[in-house]
């Protein structure tokens, strides 16, 4: 245990958390930047909602090692492929999530709307959105938690980040190296979950909650 | 005052049209009801009032002026609207809810929160107890209650309801029926009312618009013209062939100008307050051929052989 400790006091070991953490999170941010949006445009056909949520059926099928080795021989080595692969890996559940949450708003809520003169932005910014909240944040939540564990890939074509440790302790089977690297994915992973799960929390409109509960009740 | 002006509706890759040729007017302060069975167009109608659908030809004139004159969006806030499946927003409290409308129409805070308890008392709810409360927690009824309410909510001249009372059991979707043609009573709104049912359409309707299948409007006229004369075999089976009794429905017993009843101690009681037709399935519901009513502490007789002469004097007027 105390090996461990001594890795991770280790003056190279914030470095590959912080590289793990910047992967993540812009990996994370950039795809809800592509993601929302593409939500929102397809939001009023059904035949966008349709291909956006088999594309990212598709993409989600698809293994995040595979998507770093797809990567590879067209981007190269190092931090920027990582990155997109990493995108490409966060992309899908969000734009599933969001494109179904934006759907899923009972078509007598969004005709009301429609009937009392709000436009169709009002009816997406003030009624959609918030009522599909808490399907978007989980979409995100699980992109994150998915991210934040691939991520640890990224050192096989030179990504960095605390996939580095693994691999290191690995090739030297030195256990504690291993472990500290294993261990602090795994933080990260559950930190990354509570974090996004309070955002869902926060941003599901007190109204949804009371309805949740009373369903539960029944 | 609303007028359709051979008003067509064709539905892209539709054979044929949902609403053809459709012209009448509904008077202001009027309750019209359009019915019909399912597919005769009378959702489409309404929906074409405030332009939530366009009409493939013809126009719909709003006191005078063609309803395209203003944007879709600015006409609707002018209009009511308010539907079955009611749409209230469940992320939003029921005050939010009510104001809607005013809130789009940027009325400031105090008067949105002085109209919202109003509206609330006007439907029967006690604005402290749901103002701050969430669509959900809401019985069926209260939640129509609130969809009305929130109809109203910027007083609106006219008011499209698609079977607003239509998600609740007989008895409140009576309750909520009476309750509204009370505050009618006071607000004269001119009000356009679609159904599928007839009993709700004669208890509601000032007029009728009878339309059938295709769109077409088979006949447009006073509940009592369209049970007394129906124009067609249609409008005769739709209205029923209960469509006397319907009649009777129409009027009350304080209505009626009895004559003071000697004896005849054991007839049932009759209530004035009720319809003709309830009075009528009172007495025969006991075997006897009368009742007693009392009004102003006299005790009157109403008799059969009374209500039959209702039925051939076709002038009557309405309770």
């Amino acid at each position: 245990m105390n090996d461990v400790l001594k890795v991770f006091a280790r003056p190279q070991f914030p470095h590959a958390v912080l590289v793990h953490v910047e992967l993540s999170a812009l990996a994370l941010l950039i795809a809800v930047a592509i993601a929302l949006p593409v939500a929102l445009a397809v939001n009023r056909s059904s035949l966008g909602t349709a291909v956006a949520v088999n594309i990212g059926n598709i993409g989600r099928a698809v293994p995040s090692l595979a998507l770093l080795a797809l990567a590879l021989p067209f981007l190269g080595f190092g931090f920027a492929p990582s990155l997109v692969a990493l995108i490409a890996l966060a992309i899908p559940p969000i734009l599933i999530n969001a494109t179904t949450g934006l759907r899923e708003v009972s078509k007598e809520v969004i005709d009301a709307a429609r009937g009392m003169g709000l436009s169709g932005w009002q009816i997406l910014r003030g009624i959609q959105l918030p009522i599909a909240a808490p399907v978007i944040f989980a979409g995100i939540r699980t992109s994150a938690v998915q991210v934040v564990a691939s991520a640890t890939l990224a050192t096989f074509i030179g990504g960095g980040g605390l996939g580095d440790l693994i691999v290191e302790g690995f090739q030297k089977g030195d256990t504690p190296v291993l472990l500290a690297g294993a261990l602090a994915v795994a933080f990260l992973a559950i930190i990354t979950e509570l974090l996004f799960g309070g955002l869902e929390r926060a941003f599901t409109p007190a109204g949804l909650k009371v309805a949740q509960k009373r369903q539960k009740a029944r | 005052m609303i007028e359709f002006k051979e008003v067509s509706k064709i539905y892209p890759g539709a054979q044929t049209p949902a609403v053809k040729d459709l012209s009448f007017e509904i008077l202001e302060g009027e309750i019209c009801v359009l019915v019909g069975p399912s597919g005769c167009g009378k959702t489409t109608s309404m929906r074409m009032i405030n332009r939530l659908i366009e009409p493939s030809s013809g126009e719909i004139l709003i006191d005078g002026e063609p309803n395209t004159k203003m944007s879709g969006t600015a006409l609707r806030r002018k209009i009511g609207y308010a539907i079955q499946q009611i749409g209230l927003f469940p992320h939003r409290t029921i005050a939010r809810n009510i104001a809607t409308v005013p809130q789009l129409l940027g009325w400031d805070r105090e008067r949105i929160r002085r109209r919202v308890d109003e509206l609330l008392e006007l439907v029967g709810m006690n604005p402290a107890d749901f103002r701050d409360r969430y669509p959900s927690e809401l019985s069926g009824g209260q939640q129509q209650r609130v969809g009305v309410a929130r109809a109203m909510a910027a007083d609106p001249p006219i008011m499209l309801m698609d079977e607003p009372f239509g998600a609740v059991d007989p008895i409140t979707r009576e309750r909520l029926q009476d309750e509204f043609l009370r505050i009618q009573e006071n607000i004269k709104k001119t009000i356009v009312f679609v159904t599928h049912d007839i009993d709700e359409a004669v208890k509601m309707g000032d007029k009728i618009a009878i339309l059938e299948q295709g769109g077409i409007l088979a006949q447009f006229d006073s509940p009592e013209n369209i049970l007394t004369h129906p124009n067609s075999e249609f409008v005769a089976s739709f209205v029923g062939a209960d469509r006397v009794l319907k009649r009777l429905s129409l009027l009350r017993v304080a209505d009626m100008r009895l004559d003071p009843a000697d004896g005849a101690d054991d007839l049932p009681t009759i209530d004035e307050r009720l319809t003709v037709r309830d009075a009528l399935s009172q007495i025969v519901g006991v075997g006897a051929t009368g009742g007693i009513v009392e009004r102003d502490g006299e005790r009157q007789l109403l008799t059969i052989k009374a209500i039959e002469g209702l039925l051939k004097d076709s002038g009557s007027a309405r309770g």
